[in-house]
């Protein structure tokens, strides 16, 4: 069976403005403490569209088992990060900046699973194709 | 990911369409085995000469030098592929990102860094504010890629040129010594052609250079901010009849991609919001056409951005069609900053 990842975003509608403190909880759960190896939490914007894809890390976080009293990383864990002020989310014709939460499970046999959870910084309206 | 092995697979910029694990594999591999090469052939060139050294062959020239040279830079970039192969294997792209964003945010690091640390991925404005302006605040430089167009014209222009007279002398004499090299005649005839064509060129982008005389463009405030407005000042120069003058804010969007072998890059324009018109204008020597506007920066905009393979660009484009020279069209970056939270500005007010 695949363990299981859980990454809620506190806001529910997602959308947040620059200074904003994001605020998240995920959970690991169907896997065995010990075969964890290690768990990284980041909030991140990575770039869609026509280019290749640029990521840029606003907040990183890698826990292994040693930083865990009980050597578990299973249970829920809150992370909260205030965001930047750029740059922000953004629908463009051939470059889309997208924002996520995105939780990562190394296991001890080499796998790797991941989760994200999307959300949108600032008010920035989608593009239009300009008249030349 | 791929659940069986596949000898060919598509490669889109950094993504793969295979498996991470054999592609890391094989890259280790193959830097491995460049290393081993590099290393063992080095040591045995070395080694060999340690124990028979013959003098002669330390002089300069293409024999044991160049042996060490192409060795030790098969084990170094060998060896550095290995490392690198290793680092990426082990870590995932988000600590990669992290340890590059620790390294920027070091001082001496980030005040030579494009962007600043308050506004990330957003471009410095410093080349754009350090020349103040007559009228207004500052006065903004011009995109430079119409020059270098015209300096690699006239590149090609003065060695097509020499070349082609110096063969054509050679022809002439030969011809008129009775000794006429139809080869060389040959060889002549295309390089007439390809002269007239670079002749041509130049004379075609010196004109468009020069017929219209030079734009200033100057500003009140820098950098802007969408939903903010500020003043204009445009100064055109020249002796010509325009039909138009426009000066417009545009906003294109910016993709770097690998195409195969190829680095392409496309760009869109995604708002263009008209500044400044004047219509059927004259415009003498030594009395330029001068107009003032103020500049507002739509709402709800995207702000200036700058990352790896994409950009979103700001400028200013002035296009002018005249009677008879044609169309100009001069560009003058822009930066447009995100809007500031208002608790975030009055914060920085107060400090």
């Amino acid at each position: 069976m695949e363990p299981l990842l859980s990454l809620q975003i506190a806001e529910p509608r997602r959308i947040y403005q620059p200074g904003d403190e994001l605020e998240c909880e995920c959970q690991i759960d169907a896997v065995e403490a010990h075969e964890i190896q290690a768990v990284e939490t980041s909030v991140l914007w990575y770039t869609e569209g026509k280019g290749d894809e640029d990521l840029g890390v606003h907040y990183f976080a890698r826990r292994v088992p040693s930083d865990s009293e009980d050597r578990d990383l299973r249970p829920m864990h809150r992370f909260t990060t205030t965001l930047p002020n750029s740059p922000l989310s953004y629908s463009g014709k051939i470059v889309k900046v997208r924002w996520c939460a995105r939780v990562r499970l190394f296991l001890k046999k080499g796998k790797e699973l991941y989760l994200e959870q999307p959300f949108t910084l600032g008010n920035v309206a989608t593009a239009q194709d300009a008249p030349s | 990911m791929a659940r069986t092995f596949r000898l060919w697979q598509k490669k889109r910029g950094g993504r793969r369409t295979g498996s991470r694990l054999a592609g890391s594999v094989g890259e280790a591999v193959f830097f491995g085995i460049l290393f081993l090469l590099g290393a063992i052939s080095l040591t045995a060139v070395i080694t060999s000469q340690a124990m028979n050294p013959t003098p002669e062959i330390y002089r300069p020239g293409f024999g044991f030098w160049l042996m060490v040279l192409v060795m030790a830079s098969f084990a170094l970039i060998g060896g550095s592929g290995v490392v690198w192969t290793a680092v990426c294997a082990g870590t995932s792209a988000e600590r990669r990102s992290a340890l590059v964003k620790h390294a920027t945010g070091m001082e001496l690091i980030s005040d030579a860094m494009p962007t600043s640390l308050e506004f990330p991925n957003v471009p410095r404005d410093t080349f754009l504010t350090n020349s103040p302006g007559v009228k207004l605040k500052y006065r903004l430089p011009t995109e430079q890629s119409n020059i270098w167009r015209l300096g690699l014209s006239a590149l090609i222009f003065l060695v097509s040129t020499g070349v082609t007279s110096v063969l054509i002398v050679i022809v002439v004499n030969e011809y008129l010594a009775g000794t006429t090299d139809w080869f060389l005649t040959l060889f002549t005839v295309p390089l007439i052609v390809v002269n007239m064509w670079a002749v041509r060129y130049f004379f075609s982008e010196l004109r468009s250079q020069t017929r219209f005389g030079p734009t200033c463009i100057e500003i009140s405030n820098h950098p802007l901010h969408p939903n903010s407005e500020c003043e204009i000042f445009v100064s055109q120069a020249g002796r010509l009849s325009l039909k138009s003058l426009v000066l417009s804010l545009v906003c294109e969007e910016e993709a770097t991609y690998s195409q195969g072998t190829d680095i392409r890059t496309e760009t869109r324009v995604v708002s263009r919001q008209e500044v400044l018109r004047q219509e059927s204008t004259r415009i003498e020597d030594g009395a330029p056409l001068e107009c003032h506007g103020t500049l507002a920066v739509p709402e709800r905009v995207m702000h200036s951005m700058q990352s790896g393979h994409n950009a979103i660009r700001w400028k200013l484009t002035i296009v002018g069609k005249s009677e008879r020279s044609g169309t100009m069209r001069r560009s003058f970056p822009v930066i447009v900053y995100p809007a500031v939270p208002q608790q975030q500005n009055d914060a920085s007010h107060g400090r």
